[in-house]
């Protein structure tokens, strides 16, 4: 049996001395930062990176993925990995928000998520539309019998021996709130990140604010990046793999996820602060 | 807990070329400092070198990790390992002549508290799962900051921040012409993020063998050192940007005929196949 066929077996229960750990740490890097770095600035980026890594570990549960199970017709979702999807609808939704930046957090973190939204709308209808008219299979979800939101019923499209196939209409909504809410998580780090370096670093390298803006920039930008990953691949773990949208039972899991996604976030945002805090 | 699934059979052991490849890329990464002594940054391509080491090893970690089945396919695991490399290797450029050991040490606290949110809260439980994103943690730092002194020439902040533009024979200061204001490390990230992933996944299955799999790991890291040393024209002289991009590819080279030799070997036969025939006649 190779790796690829191995099913992993994370439970669906929650180890809550685990999570209170996690809390703790969580608790832990929030007063190092207001020791370190006192109440300003800093600390409210660091609380506005947390937020922003809980939208896009919540985020990724709601996305119809469907790995390669769904590539051969055999499971329901986007037939790709979660660590793709995350990346194309969150990276989409953090240029959008990016070019909002100078506007003002509200309207880049709408705007990112609409980047966000409009990226897995425009996936979602283009998978479709291979399915459907290239692959010859219509859309049927294995899960629940009849559609949450249309009421249509499943079970007499669905192929015998598989798990559902196509993208039925719940799991295209849940792939645009998945995608809207990564790509407004994604835009909350880049723009609290940015705010920072601005204020900081013209002090820190003896220049002129206009003189460090491709700097700061370019620094919130990588590490914008680099948290949503960790953020989506932690997602990935929790949902192991593969989910069809808000209907599927793994969707329950999504607790852990958002203490999970809140300690990631508060590690590797304090790091990304003290890089010119200290 | 999880079943492991594909054993290592005989080849080197893990923890041999865990050693091998956090040396080796540790030395590399401190030879380049030379350049501070030398004119020019002449042993700038031996970041590169110390990203390759890095990449082999880290191929062999994502077999390690992936053989118990973490269900969401090799490359998030090589995301994972760049998004939390890149953190803790830029906080790590602010300490100097330390950097590349501070960047080791913050990418294992990294890493562990992630394998520990991965392991316990998610209740993953794979046996490697702390140790290997660890080792990941410490591998995304290690290839950021080599590729990162193989193109600015070193590993220092203040380098990696400014750059130097010449106008009309005057060399003026810049912010925008350096590693980070001209954002080339997120082209860095993805390069690194590329060539982790790629060979556990290109050869994963019944017919794995180890050493082939390193071979591509280390064609790969040299794949990626070229592109990385046409960007290092940018930043340093053009020299030393030559002499990377020489070694680059006669590493590839290399590396890239011995991995064809290694499929060879490995696959039940071959058919040599020629370009599309030319009939002869109509």
């Amino acid at each position: 049996m190779s790796a690829i066929g191995a099913k992993p077996t994370a439970a669906g229960g929650m180890d809550p001395m685990a999570s209170a750990i996690g809390v703790v740490i969580l608790l832990v890097i929030i007063a190092a930062t207001y020791m370190l770095a006192g109440s300003g600035l800093a600390l409210m980026a660091l609380i506005g990176v947390i937020v922003g890594g809980i939208l896009v570990g919540f985020g990724v549960h709601f996305v119809p993925v469907g790995g390669a199970p769904a590539a051969m017709g055999q499971a329901p979702g986007i037939a790709t990995g979660v660590a793709m999807l995350a990346a194309g609808a969150g990276l989409a939704g953090l240029f959008g928000g990016a070019w909002a930046a100078e506007l003002g957090l509200v309207i880049a973190v709408i705007t990112g998520g609409i980047g966000g939204g409009l990226m897995m709308a425009i996936t979602c209808m283009f998978v479709n539309i291979i399915y459907v008219y290239g692959m010859g299979i219509p859309s049927a979800s294995g899960k629940v019998a009849k559609d949450p939101i249309t009421g249509d019923t499943q079970a007499e499209f669905k192929s015998q021996g598989t798990e559902g196939h196509g993208l039925p209409f719940i799991s295209y909504v849940g792939g645009v709130i998945g995608g809207t809410l990564g790509g407004a998580g994604g835009t909350l780090i880049y723009v609290m990140l940015l705010d920072v370096y601005q204020a900081e670093l013209p002090a820190m390298l003896d220049a002129l604010p206009a003189q460090i803006l491709p700097i700061a920039v370019s620094l919130a930008g990588i590490f914008a990046i680099g948290m949503f990953l960790v953020n989506a691949v932690l997602a990935a773990y929790n949902i192991t793999g593969t989910i069809e949208g808000p209907h599927d039972p793994k969707f329950k899991r999504f607790p852990r996820a958002i203490v999970a996604s809140a300690v990631a976030s508060a590690v590797c945002g304090m790091v990304a602060i003290m890089i010119v805090a200290i | 807990m999880s079943v492991k699934v594909e054993v290592i059979e005989g080849g080197v052991p893990h923890n041999t070329i865990l050693a091998a490849g956090l040396v080796a890329s540790l030395v590399c990464i401190y030879v380049s400092y030379a350049n501070t002594f030398l004119g020019a940054p002449w042993a700038a391509f031996f970041g590169g070198l110390a990203a390759v080491a890095a990449l082999v090893w880290g191929s062999h970690t994502i077999k390690h990790l992936c053989s118990y089945g973490i269900g969401t396919g090799v490359p998030s695991a090589g995301m994972m390992a760049f998004g939390s490399g890149v953190i803790a290797m830029l906080f790590a450029t602010k300490f100097g002549i330390m950097a590349p050991i501070i960047a080791v040490v913050l990418a294992a606290v990294i890493g562990a508290i992630l394998g520990f949110i991965a392991n316990n809260i998610l209740n993953m439980r794979i046996p490697v799962m702390i140790m290997s994103l660890v080792e990941m943690a410490i591998i995304g730092a290690l290839v950021l900051m080599g590729f990162s002194a193989q193109i600015a020439g070193t590993f220092d902040l203040m380098g990696l921040l400014s750059g130097s533009i010449s106008i009309l024979g005057l060399s003026l200061p810049s912010y925008q012409v350096s590693l980070i204001g001209g954002c080339l490390i997120a082209t860095a990230f993805m390069l690194g993020g590329i060539a982790i992933q790629h060979p556990f996944n290109a050869c994963l299955g019944p017919s794995w063998t180890q050493d082939r799999m390193l071979y591509l790991a280390a064609e790969c890291g040299f794949l990626s050192m070229i592109p990385v040393a046409v960007m290092s024209m940018a930043i340093i002289p053009m020299g030393p940007a030559l002499l990377s991009l020489i070694v680059a590819l006669i590493g590839w080279y290399y590396t890239y005929a011995k991995y064809i030799e290694l499929s060879r070997r490995d696959a039940y036969d071959w058919l040599d196949s020629k370009p599309i025939p030319e009939l002869e006649g109509h």
